[in-house]
């Protein structure tokens, strides 16, 4: 069944045809958030309440739009959303020790990282903005044209978000990871 | 080893960086797939939440419905005459202050950080306290038991001024308390609100 198929069906009041689509885009949603954000909780949230918004707001998908663009537009806008409260948000505010001794574990399974911390790492010190721009690009493989209707900015300005990207990031990955730890 | 995952990469053009873009894709191809929970999850969240939901347009459809009931009510029922019956919300808040209603409250516990306490007559596994104070984070501040039980409690340090927060009982049903001031609804759904005095 296509995406259009799927989104008239939610849009009939079939929720499993949104389980669908929520099933086929997670990964793809999660493997970006991760890479803007470099927390799996943080990126588990941000899809969470991409899908929710996409929900919500299916009324107003436009069909000559693909959902996985529309979508990706929702998400990367909940990735700047969490960056900028994550930015007020500096540091875990419980000092109770029975709070902290009742915290859950984390998750079974969160723990087996094998993708390239360093990379991860070094990614999370470029600006938000050539941090995205570069992972539409390079990871997502989106035109500059199609990214230019994703994000509102101008094709010049986002090749300019790239190039400088690319620039920074390559000065990071030499780096030592202790630097990019911020020890060194 | 292969990865039969199919993945966006683009093809490159002449000014493209491709080793960043294979180290890129490295790093997306190495992470694990989300997990089967993990989608459960956020698809049960998002079924959830859209329930919770009103549709705006049915508002406007029905605005003028609702402007009829509301002269109705006024010229009719008159509930604020002596002896008109309790409105629903009315219930709540008296229930709540009897018995078997959630209460919480708030305390300054020292200078600089407010203690936020719970009460749950019907018990939980685990509770957490989520605000603007910690990005409505349900994993960032959970609340710790106290010995008698049905009773959560967690100190938090707040600067001054006004903070709005509301509970998470078991990680998935939001509560505010009904005793304590409410403010409106700015997309995580109903919640509370604390002033912290700059004395």
């Amino acid at each position: 069944m296509t995406d259009a198929e799927l989104v008239a069906r939610t849009r009939a009041g079939e929720p499993d045809a949104f389980g669908t689509l929520v099933a086929q885009y997670y990964d793809a949603c999660w493997r970006f958030a991760y890479h803007m954000l470099g927390e799996r909780t943080d990126a588990e949230d941000v899809v969470q309440d991409t899908f929710l918004r996409a929900y919500l707001a299916i009324g107003r998908y436009d069909e000559r739009d693909q959902f996985r663009g529309w979508l990706f537009r929702i998400l990367t806008n909940q990735c700047r959303n969490a960056q900028t409260s994550r930015g007020r948000r500096t540091r875990r505010f419980v000092q109770d020790d029975l709070a902290i001794a009742a915290a859950p574990a984390p998750p079974p399974g969160l723990g087996t990282s094998v993708e390239d911390v360093v990379l991860v790492k070094a990614l999370a010190q470029l600006d938000p903005l050539q941090r995205e721009a570069l992972l539409l690009k390079y990871a997502e493989g989106l035109e500059y044209a199609e990214m230019s209707a994703m994000t509102g900015a101008g094709e010049s300005a986002l090749k300019m978000r790239v190039k400088r990207g690319s620039e920074r990031l390559r000065a990071l990955l030499r780096q030592s990871p202790d630097a990019l730890d911020g020890r060194a | 080893m292969t990865d039969s995952r199919e993945l966006p990469f683009p093809t490159f053009a002449p000014d493209d960086d491709r080793e960043i873009a294979q180290r890129l894709a490295r790093s997306y191809r190495a992470l694990p797939v989300a997990s089967e929970r993990q989608v459960a999850t956020c698809l049960a969240a998002v079924l959830d939440g859209g329930r919770r939901v009103p549709a705006p347009r049915r508002l406007a459809r029905w605005w003028w419905g609702a402007a009829a009931a509301a002269v109705l009510m006024v010229v009719v029922a008159r509930p604020w005459r002596p002896g008109a019956p309790l409105r629903p919300a009315d219930r709540v808040v008296v229930r709540a202050g009897a018995v078997g209603a959630p209460v919480g409250s708030t305390t300054e516990a020292t200078s600089g950080s407010v203690r936020f306490e719970l009460t749950l007559p019907q018990g939980a596994t685990e509770v957490a306290i989520v605000g603007d104070f910690n990005g409505w984070d349900e994993r960032a501040t959970p609340m710790a038991r106290t010995p008698t039980n049905g009773e959560w409690s967690a100190q938090v340090p707040l600067p001054p001024g006004r903070h709005v927060y509301a509970f998470v009982i078991d990680g998935v049903q939001w509560l505010v308390d009904p005793l304590a001031p409410q403010v409106p609804d700015a997309g995580y759904g109903p919640a509370n609100a604390v002033i912290v005095d700059p004395r």
